[in-house]
């Protein structure tokens, strides 16, 4: 077995008063998709956020291939290859496509010292993206606020791709999307897989995990219960360990 | 060829906004021609340009803010505090070259005051601000110590009222202060920046955007053109009165306002400010000579910016209201 691309020790988050995550252990591994399941208010979010530097954990620390790391800001996880795409999107709804998908690492030259946008490029290799994705969006000087949710989640998922990220993180990204946009979705988190990437795919929708997750992760209030190979396991038992009847969770929960 | 098109469909294209301002402006000289006879001439048409200077850097300066979701309410008094400043030196005997950088300096450090309790401090923009008139007002008073600075040596005037192959210093200077903050805007990784930040704060951090940077250096970047305006200011009347720049922060507002930008950030027109800034002097400039008081000039003022946003609303154009509706 290969070295995992990341590795989460311990990783705990308050909020004041609120334990959002304790004690949690995880491996990621390349050309793997992963999936995280849960009910509302597990800690899937708050999770992830941790691992795209938007949020500082509490405890515990990150180690990617090997080597600690501490992310202080979005930019730092980017930089060591994390690209996240958010469960609320954090696209800007006033910038246009090409704008959104470069939005802070933008391609530039320097004039006098001054960055100026290569505007020309940047639009060149979005329309790129987007036909790899086989994204149908007729105008894309548009601004994204005008644009339909599926085409939005193309966008971020354009945005991911352009970062060449060895780990793609997406938190329910068909949760909006109608049938044909969600096997596309799928069928991507497979592609990214294939290419080396590691993927991790949080979705309340089980049937949709198990035709893409080769791992699957469950989380119950801020802890991990469960870690099953997506073929060692099945739909019945799954369902059991995100509500708390599987007798695994219960002996979990009565130790703690 | 290409070039010249770009320039043109970028730099100075123009909206149905703009459009309506352009129109405005012209309609209310023909009212004003025909409502007084002192008005159509060439001595009143420089007045009017002359004293939009000011407010047409100050305007620049405040677009960006707006446009971040930003605002300074305090940037009349700054530019008192900068005029005081550049009294001082000249009164002083200063040499010239001091005389032109110590308004931009005292502008930059006063925008690096407001970005210390607004971006770092978190104070709403609005409040801080605020806060900072009050205090802002009172140093004007205890420098002045209750009198003006008048007949201040013409050292600036005869720098700043020169030409330049025919073209008024102050036209070039706002002609360039227009380009370099246009480039910045449109051109520029910042501009993208502000725009995110502008649209969503959060949204702007989770993309990667230093978002405290930018909104530091933005403010930086209105205090010092307001410094600039102060030099111009000083230049042109000779003299530092105790109300400086009272009524400044609102027409600014007033005027960016007018010209497009959002109230709400995200969205801005640079040109719509110049337009926006011609129109409220025209109007104050031309009620003053049909006979209305100058007491009414905050009236005009505050009646437009409720009148826009009032309209706005209605027509439910408030920007960026379409794509919170998308994302309902
Ligand atoms: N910024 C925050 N401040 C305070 N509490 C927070 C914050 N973010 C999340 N929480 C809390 O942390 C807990 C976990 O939330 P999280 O968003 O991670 O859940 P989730 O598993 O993603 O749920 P869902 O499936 O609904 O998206 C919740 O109780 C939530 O209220
Ligand atoms: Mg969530």
């Amino acid at each position: 077995m290969t070295e995992p691309f990341l590795v989460a020790r311990n990783i705990a988050k308050r909020f004041g008063a609120l334990t959002a995550l304790a004690d949690v252990d995880l491996e990621i591994r390349s050309g793997e998709v992963l999936a995280l399941l849960g009910d509302n208010g597990a800690g899937k979010s708050t999770f992830i956020k941790i691992l795209a530097g938007a949020h500082p954990p509490s405890d515990g620390e990150l180690v990617i291939e090997g080597s600690p790391v501490a992310f202080s800001s979005p930019k730092d996880a980017a930089a060591s290859g994390i690209a996240t795409i958010f469960q609320e999107l954090a696209l800007s709804e006033n910038l246009s496509i090409a704008e959104n998908v470069f939005l802070g690492r933008e391609l530039k030259r320097s004039i006098f010292g001054i960055p100026f946008l290569k505007r020309k490029e940047m639009r060149q290799r979005v329309d790129g993206l987007l036909q790899e994705l086989d994204a149908h969006i007729s105008d894309p000087e548009a601004p994204v606020g005008s644009l339909s949710g599926g085409q939005r989640q193309a966008v971020a998922i354009c945005r991911a791709l352009n970062l060449n990220a060895r780990l793609v993180i997406m938190d329910e990204p068909t949760a909006a999307l109608a049938v044909a946009e969600t096997r596309k979705v799928l069928a991507l988190t497979r592609r990214l897989a294939a290419r080396g990437c590691a993927v991790v795919l949080i979705s309340h929708n089980i049937s949709e995990v198990f035709e893409v997750a080769d791992r699957i992760v469950v989380f119950r209030r801020g802890r991990k219960v469960a870690e099953r190979l997506a073929a060692e396991t099945n739909h019945e038992e799954v369902v059991s360990l995100i509500t708390g009847a599987h007798p695994d969770v219960r002996a979990l929960e009565k130790t703690n | 060829m290409n070039a010249v098109r770009q320039f043109r469909n970028g730099v100075i294209s123009m909206n149905g906004r703009e459009w309506s301002l352009l129109v405005a402006c012209l309609l209310a000289i023909v009212v004003f021609a025909v409502a007084s006879p002192h008005y159509a001439t060439s001595g009143n048409a420089i007045t009017v340009l002359r004293n939009s200077v000011e407010l047409l850097l100050i305007g620049l300066g405040m677009t960006l803010l707006l446009a971040m979701g930003g605002i300074d309410v305090s940037i009349g008094i700054v530019m008192g505090l900068a005029a005081i400043a550049i009294g001082r030196v000249l009164g002083a005997d200063g040499n010239p070259l001091l005389a032109l950088v110590v308004g931009p300096l005292v502008g930059a450090l006063l925008g690096c005051v407001t970005a210390a309790v607004v971006v770092l401090g978190r104070v709403p923009a609005i409040v801080g601000t605020l806060g900072l008139l009050g205090v802002y007002r009172t140093a004007v008073f205890v420098l002045l110590g209750g009198q003006w600075l008048s007949g201040l040596p013409a050292t600036l005037t005869n720098l700043l009222a020169a030409s330049v192959l025919g073209i008024p210093v102050p036209a070039l200077v706002i002609a360039s202060a227009y380009l370099a903050v246009w480039l910045a805007l449109r051109r520029t990784p910042y501009g993208l920046h502000l725009l995110a930040i502008g649209n969503s704060e959060e949204k702007a951090r989770l993309s990667g955007i230093p978002v405290v940077k930018v909104r530091f250096m933005t403010f930086v970047v209105s205090g010092v053109l307001t410094g600039i305006a102060a030099t111009f200011y000083v230049a042109t009347y000779r003299n530092v009165e105790m109300s400086i720049g009272s009524t400044l922060a609102l027409d600014a507002i007033a005027a960016v306002i007018l010209g497009g930008t959002s109230i709400l950030g995200g969205r801005c027109s640079l040109l719509g400010t110049v337009l926006g800034v011609l129109l409220l002097r025209i109007l104050q400039n031309g009620l003053l000579l049909i006979g209305v008081p100058s007491l009414w000039q905050p009236v005009v003022t505050g009646v437009l910016i409720i009148g826009v946003l009032g309209f706005e609303a209605i027509s439910n154009r408030l920007p960026l209201a379409r794509f919170q509706r998308a994302r309902a």
